[in-house]
């Protein structure tokens, strides 16, 4: 292993370890897909078959599986990094230690990823047991790859700038939460009105969204899948950059 | 010299935190940084251990400008900060693994299990950190410096909150740490433990060092002679002074007796406000 490599790995196997411990604790699978499962049940019984939207079931799933990747992604890495930063102190272990920025962005964002892609299992899991239904593809698969990397290394860019754990929750309620509802989670982006569409459509998740539900590349899903690509490459780039400029 | 501090300033907003500090420590020497709460230690050591920009002045390790040799600076440091950072779920074992990936340690099991052991930690060797003791806490973070390989070693205040026994097992940790060749850089609250453990000391306030020497020099320096008058200390270069000093005031009951390094720090700061 190279150092850069081994960097990487004890950051990731640092989240992994305590994740494992988490997942140990009775209740915690419970706990962390509970609301999801919650909005699965409710919404997809609810409406089901009134709803004018063709397999109701396999689009709440996959809308769900989106928006789950997503906050247990952000959340992870954010919560991590700044209550590591601002309460543990463990952070600042990481920070002066000779491994390189980019090998704890590395670390970060493929804990994230873990974490994310493991929600959206159970979801996937909950769903065929409820509608018996399995609607994801490899296409799938890669955008929630992509969608888990962005919001991960956007959770290390929040984790590294609030000053305060009240800023997380702050930022959740207003970014991340009208994200999940309104990128066409629970219905399609079209049911909006028109001057809200054009603001929706500049939200990563709608695009996450559209490339799980649609499950192939093609010249419409494209532009969405290069979208969340460079988005993903931006926000890496970004944080390693304050990691190396990090200064207390 | 190992470490060269020429004139760092740190200022948060208004409050000046460090100013125009200088010191330099050599190879295998433990230094000491004094002074009260909110007098720039930490401050002084998140500059040194490259956590925080100074707004002015530099720091050369081995001769090489920390800023611009970021990596390197960091492979030859450790951290042992004041607050506890050991989060709480991992054991002893695992905090200390990741620590020696960190640090691009390999094959590093048995090289734990041993500093573990030197520790006397063993039996504590697969507990949560989380439910360790404040004093085994700090064992775990200076096992983490003594596994790190790092020549300088930072350690913030490592005995707050210990009882007077276990202070002096880190004591022991420390004096083990510089018998390995280390170097430290020791801040505390306690006179006593700089005293013993430190070959020079500053005496830091309100941002600035107001004295640096060895412990000796400092007290000689202030008046190797002390006379307590109430809460006061009076410090005098001899011992008659003293005592002509207790005959003219007429202060029956009091004695003269040798000066410690906490009279130098009480009348340094007191002279000073
Ligand atoms: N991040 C920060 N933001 C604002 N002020 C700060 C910050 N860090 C330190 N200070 C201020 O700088 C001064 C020096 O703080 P520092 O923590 O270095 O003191 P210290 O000598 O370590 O004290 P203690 O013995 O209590 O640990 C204090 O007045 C403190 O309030
Ligand atoms: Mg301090």
């Amino acid at each position: 292993m190279t150092e850069a490599l081994m960097g990487t790995y004890a950051v990731f196997y640092r989240e992994m370890l305590i994740f494992k411990y988490k997942l140990m604790r009775l209740g915690y699978v419970f706990y962390s897909v509970s609301t999801p499962i919650l909005y699965l049940l409710a919404f997809g019984l609810g409406f089901g078959s009134r709803v004018q939207i063709p397999d109701y079931g396999a689009f709440l799933i996959q809308g769900i599986v989106c928006m789950s990747s997503m906050t247990n992604s952000f959340n992870m890495v954010s919560v991590s990094v700044g209550m590591g930063r601002l309460h543990s102190g463990e952070f600042q272990t990481v920070l002066t230690s000779p491994v390189k920025a980019s090998a704890i962005m590395r670390g970060l964002v493929l804990s994230g990823v873990v974490r994310g892609l493991f929600a959206s299992t159970m979801i996937l899991l909950a769903g065929l047991f409820v509608f018996h239904v399995f609607p994801f593809t490899f296409v799938a698969f890669v955008a929630l790859v992509l969608n888990t990397a962005f919001f991960s290394a956007a959770g290390v860019i929040i984790g590294v700038v609030i000053d305060d754990m009240e800023n997380h929750a702050v930022l959740t309620n207003f970014i991340i939460m009208p994200m999940a509802f309104f990128s066409g989670t629970f219905y399609p982006v079209d049911f909006l009105p028109h001057w809200l569409q054009k603001l929706v459509w500049l939200l990563p998740l709608s695009h996450a969204n559209k490339l799980i539900r649609a499950g192939e590349l093609n010249a419409e899903t494209l532009p969405s899948f290069i979208l969340l690509l460079g988005l993903t490459a931006v926000c890496f780039t970004a944080g390693t950059f304050m990691l190396n400029r990090y200064n207390e | 010299m190992l470490l060269e501090v020429m004139n760092i300033r740190k200022t948060y907003g208004k409050v000046v935190a460090v100013e125009d500090v200088s010191f330099s420590i050599g190879r295998g020497e433990v230094f000491g940084l004094l002074g009260e709460n909110g007098a720039g230690k930490t401050t002084t050591i998140k500059m040194l251990s490259t956590l925080a920009t100074p707004d002015s002045g530099r720091i050369l390790l081995n001769g090489r400008d920390i800023r611009k040799y970021r990596r390197e600076t960091r492979k030859s440091i450790a951290v042992v900060s004041q607050d506890m950072n050991l989060g709480y779920e991992l054991s002893v074992f695992e905090v200390l693994y990741i620590y020696a990936l960190l640090r691009g340690i390999r094959n590093s099991k048995k090289l734990i299990d041993e500093t573990i052991a030197k520790m006397g930690m063993t039996e504590k060797r697969n507990s949560k950190v989380g439910t360790l003791s404040g004093g085994q806490k700090r064992r775990v973070m200076a096992a983490r410096a003594m596994l790190s390989g790092a020549e300088l070693i930072f350690m913030d205040e490592p005995t707050i909150g210990l009882d007077p026994a276990v202070r002096r097992e880190m004591w022991d940790i420390i004096r083990q740490m510089q018998a390995d060749g280390r170097s430290i850089l020791l801040t505390t609250h306690y006179t006593d433990e700089a005293e013993y453990l430190c070959g020079r000391v500053a005496i830091m306030e309100k941002g600035r060092i107001v004295s640096m020497d060895t412990p000796q020099s400092l007290i000689d320096c202030a008046g190797a002679f002390a006379v307590d008058i109430n809460s006061r200390t009076l410090l005098f270069r001899d011992n008659d002074a003293a005592d002509d000093y207790i005959a003219k005031e007429s202060l029956t009951g009091h004695r003269v007796r040798r000066t410690k390094l906490d009279d130098v720090l009480v009348s340094s700061i007191g002279r000073a406000v």
